[in-house]
């Protein structure tokens, strides 16, 4: 019965409605409900079946090094440190040491090399400016997931006379250098051993791309592959981020009404109140999400009418993938905002939201990791869900959505505890708070004795 | 059970600042009144009682539970704090449905309790107005179904008619005596009218010190040859409000009766029977606070 009462005090609110109409928007920008308008053909032989990632030496090795060689010309490089684009300009030492790896790499002088690219124009000879493909992080048309496969062209439009790779490096000493390159410009670029993997594509083959056709209908049953593909746009456009809004209006709403003192003198124990306000918001957010999955997926129904289906996909992957991002969003909310009585979480909450949307376009394995607040896997029928990237790590994605999951419980318990300590003026928010740092400032600026 | 409030030796602070100092008290079934200024430590005594409060020295029952055992408690008080609300959105009726889940009573028992208490309070023909349509006094009522809805054995009620007009306020005192047949009412207040017309015994706080702690007929004795009118010119007002202890004006024509406390009789002045308010001004007078002549107290002023 609390239950009933605390969801209707969430959903007959304006807040709640702003969401589902936020929602709503933000799934039809993507084309979620046209989902039934590209359909997955089952591949034909002489066809073109798009590329795939690979672990290609020869063609990694100059595409990564012409990427190198013009950024260094420019010292200015892109990275993507915690998510967001970052140009790195090197400063003496570190340009020294860069320039000692790409010595080693083409077997010229790092003075050399230095001075060329310090005295360097595009028209000059003998100089390393050069006009060197973009080599910036971007959806590899395959799901985007990679940087840039851009680099992997870019090797063609070297100058004749720009340094080449020598011929007795290997594979592995290159990865090594790249790596210390990546670590000297601060981590997150493409010359990651991780990323290089970025410049290798090579084109499907039939056989490749028919038995991907056949993992998407067997395992995925098709409408698992769109239902998947919901839940990609729909945690990182919404369910990951909005569901604070709501949690932190409702655990503000008893202050607003002046009913704290009401309720605090109530017999319901800090645990039920609490829990039961948790899943009514849980419950809350997860209607539209249920609700707009199978509007998304119910016209695919019909473009695979005659072929197996699984038609509680959408409610399976909302349920594994959504939920969770869902439950620590609202348990976010209600924590910080009965920590602090502000509505902090919005701003907590919306920065991570904010990292982890920018971290998910580098690797598959990124898409997976056991920190994610989103798991992405950007995949659609053209490129045959790539179902068996899920299936690779559909550990990883259990092991990430239950961590999230159990930490969301944890922060609701806490959010029990602080409740409690609030009724019985034991702990007073935003006060105490205040109180503390004021009193960790004080000790700061005591005089050691 | 033991159906009183025990209460020895309490002190409470706030933050440094001691609120309340060594307060012993038992309070007995029916209407208790806590009098006392604004500021003298009466929220922080119920805040207390109601388990908002942690208690900080000494020891505090409710009907033989102590105060720590804050759910217990919570199942045996009803409280109404002096500023409150309910959710505006919601309909009367809803908004005590809702309170009566919290209070952990089933639905028979709501469908029962809520619509006695309502009628009771002379809400039913409103339960369907939403609550931010209430008036003050409504407002108030409702406040008191809704510490009622677990049928208490102890009401605390912090500043209850604060704001109410007069209707209401007569209103609202006789609803309270009327609960207090029962149960033990404990009433808040620092006007002098609500205790006068609903308490038989009380304690008055000044400054987190009780100043006194009994009956009303006792105080009221207390009081007795100490209070005086005097017939004076508006132009000898200003020097008298310097040399006594006034405890209220009255215009009369061209003249102002003074009533006035004072240990011995004044020449031109007539004895008076003491009034609850007279009473109360003595003790605090006594205590130390000002009155109305030391305030530069005005015509009509209320304590």
């Amino acid at each position: 019965m609390l239950f009933l009462k605390e969801m209707k005090k969430i959903v007959l609110s304006i807040p709640y409605l702003l969401f589902v109409i936020a929602i709503t928007i933000g799934l039809y920008s993507q084309d979620v409900f046209h989902f039934g308008d590209d359909r997955m053909q089952e591949p034909q032989p002489g066809e073109s079946y798009g590329f795939k990632q690979a672990e290609i030496p020869e063609q990694i090795m100059p595409a990564a090094l012409a990427d190198f060689l013009g950024e260094f010309c420019a010292n200015r490089f892109t990275t993507y440190p915690i998510g967001f684009v970052k140009s790195v300009k090197l400063g003496e030492k570190e340009r020294a040491k860069a320039a000692e790896i790409l010595s080693e790499i083409t077997g010229k002088d790092a003075k050399e090399l230095l001075r060329q690219s310090a005295e360097g124009s595009p028209n000059s000879e003998n100089n390393l400016s050069m006009e060197i493909g973009a080599g910036q992080m971007q959806p590899d048309g395959e799901g985007g997931f990679v940087i840039s496969p851009e680099g992997a062209r870019s090797s063609d439009n070297l100058p004749e006379d720009a340094p080449k790779i020598r011929a007795d490096i290997d594979y592995s000493r290159y990865k090594v250098l790249m790596q210390q390159l990546d670590d000297l410009l601060g981590g997150g670029s493409k010359y990651a051993a991780e990323s290089l993997i970025g410049y290798g594509q090579v084109p499907l083959t039939y056989e490749e791309a028919k038995q991907r056709y056949e993992t998407a209908v067997g395992a995925d049953q098709i409408t698992g592959g769109y239902a998947r593909l919901f839940c990609d746009y729909a945690s990182v456009i919404a369910f990951s981020v909005l569901p604070v809004f709501l949690a932190v209006i409702l655990s503000m709403k008893d202050r607003h009404a002046r009913m704290e003192s009401l309720i605090y003198t109530k017999a319901v124990s800090a645990a039920r109140l609490i829990f039961v306000r948790y899943f009514a918001l849980i419950f809350a957010a997860m209607l539209p999400a249920l609700f707009l999955s199978y509007l998304s997926n119910i016209p695919v129904w019909s473009a695979y009418s005659g072929m197996q289906l699984d038609y509680l996909a959408p409610l399976k992957y909302d349920l594994g993938w959504l939920l969770p991002s869902v439950m620590i969003s609202t348990a976010i909310g209600m924590v910080l905002t009965e920590l602090t009585g502000a509505p902090v979480a919005i701003g907590v909450q919306g920065l991570w939201w904010m990292f982890d949307v920018n971290l998910g376009i580098q690797t598959v394995d990124a898409g997976y990791r056991l920190t994610r607040l989103s798991p992405r896997h950007n995949v659609g029928p053209s490129n045959y869900f790539r179902t068996q990237d899920y299936l690779d790590h559909f550990s990883n994605l259990v092991q990430n959505r239950l961590l999230i999951a159990g930490l969301s419980l944890l922060l609701v318990a806490l959010t029990v505890f602080l409740y409690e300590a609030k009724r019985k003026g034991r702990f007073g928010g935003s006060l105490s708070l205040k109180k503390a740092v004021s009193r960790l400032g004080n000790r700061k600026n005591q005089p050691a004795a | 059970m033991n159906h009183s409030i025990e209460i020895k030796n309490l002190n409470q602070f706030y933050k440094k600042k001691q609120v309340l100092c060594d307060l012993t008290l038992s309070i007995q079934p029916g209407m208790f009144g806590l009098l006392g200024r604004n500021g003298a430590g009466k929220t922080t005594l119920m805040k207390t009682l109601a388990t908002l409060l942690p208690k900080r020295e000494g020891d505090m029952t409710v009907c033989g539970v102590p105060v720590e055992n804050a759910k217990e408690i919570r199942r045996i008080i009803g409280y109404l704090p002096q500023e409150f609300s309910l959710y505006p959105s919601m309909k009367v009726r809803e908004a005590m449905e809702y309170l009566a889940i919290l209070a952990g009573l089933d639905r028979s028992e709501r469908n029962k309790r809520i619509g006695a208490l309502l009628d009771r309070v002379n809400l039913t023909e409103h339960q369907n107005k939403k609550v931010k349509a209430l008036s003050g006094g409504m407002k108030r009522r409702l406040g008191i179904a809704q510490a009622l809805l677990n049928n208490p054995k102890v009401l605390i009620v912090d500043e209850p008619t604060a704001g109410l007009d007069p209707e209401e306020r007569v209103r609202f005192r006789n609803l309270l005596s009327e609960i207090a047949e029962d149960k033990i009412v404990l009433l808040s207040t620092h006007i002098v009218g609500d205790i006068e017309a609903t308490c038989e015994d009380i304690a008055i706080i000044d400054q987190g010190h009780m100043i006194y702690n009994g009956t009303v007929e006792n105080l009221l004795h207390g009081a007795t040859g100490r209070v005086f009118t005097l017939a004076v010119t508006k132009q000898e007002l200003p020097q008298i409000k310097r040399e006594l202890a006034i405890t209220s004006m009255q215009p009369h024509g061209k003249q102002m009766y003074v009533r006035f406390i004072a240990d011995a009789p004044v020449p031109g002045a007539q004895p008076s029977e003491p009034n609850i308010e007279d009473a109360y001004m003595l003790y605090l007078h006594q205590s130390g606070a000002p009155l109305a002549g030391e305030l530069g107290g005005e015509e009509g002023c209320s304590f």
